[in-house]
């Protein structure tokens, strides 16, 4: 019993990444109505910077976050453009291109990485936080409390913004109703390079902490492009609230599997949820989505 | 001969009545308007007929064959044609293929010929390999209603057929009207333009709120109270 | 027999590339030694998986991230019938193996296709990663061990069996999607289903129709696959990079054509081997499409196959432009296009 309570905790605590990472990803798609398929690839190459702070800079990766925020953010910033003028394209099936897009810069941001880092696993070494915290008979690495803190105020932060701030209002605004938008004077182009960066920003500070919790290899971008998948396809694309419910349950499920059965199921377990959900319910479970 | 026979039709979303117990019918070779307020079902209705919608209770028969569930393919198969309000044309072929696409489950031989007459009467035979995409927006709609004549329809829905349209091409559309009719044909016209549904039209019914509010000649309905209610002063001059 | 009539080329140019295509690949075997006759074979294959994934892709407008799963239904079943005690003729393998996965796409395409976009990509894509770790763990397929198969190390038997069945996939699918009602129908479906709905198209029965033959395609070359390489394991034969592979090819040669997969076959496969044989692996050359699939999006988004055309086409707009300038349009007519017709 005890070590289902403990694997519980534990995939919470995960899951509060992956809640960063699908907000990011759900408002992005809400926004500039393409489904990012390079949403991985930001995790990933998070991760990879955690890595390289460690063994380029040999400075600890947590007082680094914000600067990777800036760099990823800005990184964001350049691309967002490009797939806006794909989507908006009054040439041939823009949606259909603007994934194929995103599909593209993807796999170039995996082709790159294999060929600079090859196959090998690496895992951020994050010297600032480590050890394990015991309150009963529950042992929580404090790497991973320290990740759903972070995940916490990173989420909280981005609700923030999204329902405190004027910026924050025009973005839902444009999520909303993109030709109204535009309409009432916001600069939908604008708000969306801001959205995509902003997006990109968090999601690699959220891939600096799964580096250290898991390993990363290269190649592992499409496994977390389908996480994040799964997360807003469960919650419905679109919604935000529903995100926070499934992200944790993500976890959870994860967690669950890697204990119980095994770890090289988890990924075939989540893909066969995933399936039947769509096929239920395309509109994700909670139907709290736009669809 | 009746093509068109709706009996209370209703249909519900969540909890707003969109089409309540709507009934009325439309003859051979009739022209036949529908106006009314926006949101009052007028769409829904359209929607309804077309099988792209389920109603919740009621029947349509289309030349005498119940219709009610059935498919959006097989309603049209069975002799309904449409236009939609933001024309619905297949942007990547041209605009000679978009008619062969559209006679594709009928008269596949008389293709070519047909497709010939419907580009010389729609003013399009100068622009047959131009991609439908690029044609610019009255073309669009000629192009439109091109590819309802195409097929062989008894019945033929127009959603606002000339919304924005230059007046020349609206002529067009009107001379092709009545020609269709002449021809054995009937239509049901979902408009907003008066001038064209009292010109056009031998019937018109006006809805308000998913109900048929009055029914009649276009002067009949238009001194009638209720429907300048519904309209809250559309002017009729 | 008009569907042979429909086959014969319409111009002086189509027929003499044909030909001169024709000659030199059935040709190659005699002439171009081993190395070469097995890069052909490699471009064979590409050019009508590329062509298989267009059908659903291009033509009908659903992108699909699982074809690969077909390929492998293809390879396993044709290598579990050549199996020790089972010992299936080759040939006979490939039907099994096309059905197999025909049943498969019409059980699965029936819930799947009703999806849109991005969902269906990502549906599909879970399918086919699903089916990779199913054929990992069971026991039957031999699990991440793989099997082997008889060997035959002829190269040109190989060679023409890639190109025959090559040949006749691209003769189906041209006659269907080219020359046929259905290329209409998939197209329509495509553009605008509810239009296609509208004139009496039933766009579910041609959705199926489109993924059950983007379905038996790469069936058929996975067996022909497996008997190749001799040896098959869920990562040769299942892996998304094959799909990713297809997409690619077909994307950058050109959607919606019957040419275009075959030409980004070409170049791509070309440009793969000389990575191999320059870097002495991949990696680089998975930046290299990741960057290429972007641009092309960009730049060229019909494709490689477009830049004769384009051409064409520029010349036929300025030829326009200047014969428009000088004419006003005469009193009455009714098409004018420059003014504003929106109100």
């Amino acid at each position: 019993m005890s070590l289902l309570i403990q694997t519980i905790v534990n995939g919470i605590l995960v899951g509060g990444l992956f809640v960063t990472i699908s907000l990011g990803f759900s408002l992005a798609f809400g926004v500039l109505d393409v489904v990012d398929f390079a949403v991985g690839e930001w995790v990933m190459l998070g991760a990879f910077a955690g890595v390289a702070c460690v063994s380029w800079l040999g400075v600890d990766p947590i007082p680094m976050l914000p600067v990777v925020f800036v760099v990823f953010a800005t990184l964001g910033w350049l691309v967002a453009p490009l797939i806006y003028r794909v989507r908006t394209s009054r040439y041939a099936r823009p949606a259909l291109m603007a994934l194929a897009f995103t599909f593209g810069v993807a796999t170039f941001a995996r082709g790159t990485m294999l060929t600079s880092f090859g196959f090998d696993p690496r895992t951020v070494d994050i010297g600032v936080v480590h050890g394990t915290i015991t309150i009963g008979s529950l042992h929580i690495p404090a790497l991973r409390l320290a990740g759903f803190v972070f995940a916490a105020v990173a989420t909280a932060l981005f609700m923030g913004f999204l329902y405190k701030t004027r910026t924050g209002l025009a973005v839902r605004a444009v999520a909303q109703d993109k030709q109204n938008a535009g309409l009432m004077g916001i600069n939908v182009k604008r708000i969306s390079s801001l959205v995509y960066a902003l997006y990109a920003g968090l999601t690699a500070m959220a891939g600096v902490l799964i580096g250290g919790i898991y390993s990363i290899t290269a190649q592992d971008g499409p496994r977390y492009t389908l996480l994040a998948f799964f997360v807003v396809v469960l919650a419905g694309l679109g919604s935000v609230g529903g995100v926070l419910v499934a992200g944790l349950l993500l976890g959870v499920l994860q967690a669950v599997v890697t204990v119980y059965v095994s770890a090289d199921y988890t990924l075939a377990i989540v893909f066969a949820v995933l399936f039947v959900i769509l096929i239920v319910s395309p509109q994700g479970i909670l139907r709290r989505g736009a669809a | 001969m009746t093509v068109l026979d709706v009996r209370e039709l209703r249909r519900s979303f969540g909890g707003i009545r969109a089409v309540g117990g709507v009934s009325f019918s439309v003859g051979d070779q009739e022209i036949v308007g529908i106006i009314g307020p926006n949101g009052s079902g007028k769409s829904t209705l359209f929607n309804l007929l077309t099988g792209v919608v389920r109603s919740d209770s009621g029947q349509i028969h289309l030349n005498g064959r119940n219709i009610t569930s059935w498919k959006p393919h097989r309603i049209a198969r069975a002799g309904m044609g449409r236009t939609f309000q933001i024309p619905a044309l297949f942007v990547n072929m041209t605009v000679k293929e978009n008619l062969f696409a559209s006679i594709v489950e009928g008269d596949w031989k008389a293709a070519p010929e047909r497709a010939d007459f419907v580009l010389d009467l729609m003013n399009l035979e100068h622009v047959p390999h131009m991609l439908a995409g690029s044609l610019s927006g009255g073309q669009q709609r000629l192009l439109e209603f091109g590819r309802v004549l195409m097929r062989d329809t008894q019945l033929i829905l127009l959603d606002e057929v000339t919304a924005g349209v230059h007046p020349n091409l609206r002529k067009i559309i009107l001379a092709a009207v009545r020609r269709l009719q002449a021809d054995g044909r009937a239509f049901l016209v979902i408009e907003h333009d008066m001038e064209m549904v009292r010109t056009i039209c031998q019937r018109v019914i006006v809805m308000d709120a998913g109900e048929i509010v009055a029914q009649g000649s276009f002067d009949e309905i238009a001194s009638n109270k209720s429907v300048v209610e519904a309209y809250l002063g559309v002017p009729v001059e | 027999m008009t569907w042979l009539r429909a086959l014969v080329p319409q111009t002086k140019w189509q027929a003499t590339f044909l030909l001169v295509l024709f000659v030199f690949l059935f040709s190659l075997p005699a002439w171009g030694g081993d190395y070469w006759v097995r890069i052909f074979t490699g471009v064979t294959m590409w050019a009508a998986l590329a062509l298989s994934w267009n059908v659903i892709g291009g033509y009908a407008g659903y992108i699909s991230f699982g074809q690969v799963a077909f390929f492998g239904i293809g390879a396993y079943t044709t290598g579990l019938l050549m199996q020790q005690g089972r010992d299936w003729n080759f040939f006979a393998t490939l039907p099994i193996g096309a059905i197999l996965a025909g049943v498969v796409a019409v059980i699965i395409g029936w819930p799947v296709l009703k999806l849109r976009g991005a969902y269906f990509a990502i549906a599909t894509w879970a399918l086919a990663e699903a089916l990779m770790q199913v054929a990992t763990a069971a026991g039957f397929t031999g699990g991440s061990s793989g099997m082997s198969l008889p060997t035959n190390s002829s190269t040109s038997f190989f060679y023409y069996v890639m190109l025959v069945a090559a040949v006749l996939t691209f003769i189906l699918c041209y006659l269907l999607l080219e020359r046929g009602r259905f290329g209409y129908r998939v197209k329509a479906v495509r553009d605008h289903e509810a239009a296609a709905e509208s004139v009496g198209i039933d766009t579910t029965r041609v959705k199926i129709q489109a993924f059950v033959l983007s379905a038996v395609i790469p069936a058929v070359f996975g067996g022909i696959f497996a008997y190749w390489i001799t040896f098959i394991n869920p990562q040769s034969v299942l892996s998304g990079e094959i799909t990713d592979q297809m997409v690619v090819m077909a994307l950058v040669g050109g959607l919606g054509r019957i040419w275009g997969p075959a030409l980004g076959a070409a170049v791509l496969y070309l440009i793969n081997r000389q990575f191999l044989a320059v870097f002495g692996d991949t990696t680089s050359y998975i930046a290299v499409i990741g960057a290429l699939v972007a641009l092309i999006v960009l730049f060229l988004p019909d494709g490689l196959i477009s830049l004769g055309s384009r051409a064409r086409n520029m010349r036929l707009a300025q030829q326009l432009i200047t014969r428009a300038i000088p004419r006003a349009a005469p009193p009455g007519s009714v098409d004018q296009p420059k003014t504003k017709e929106r109100a």
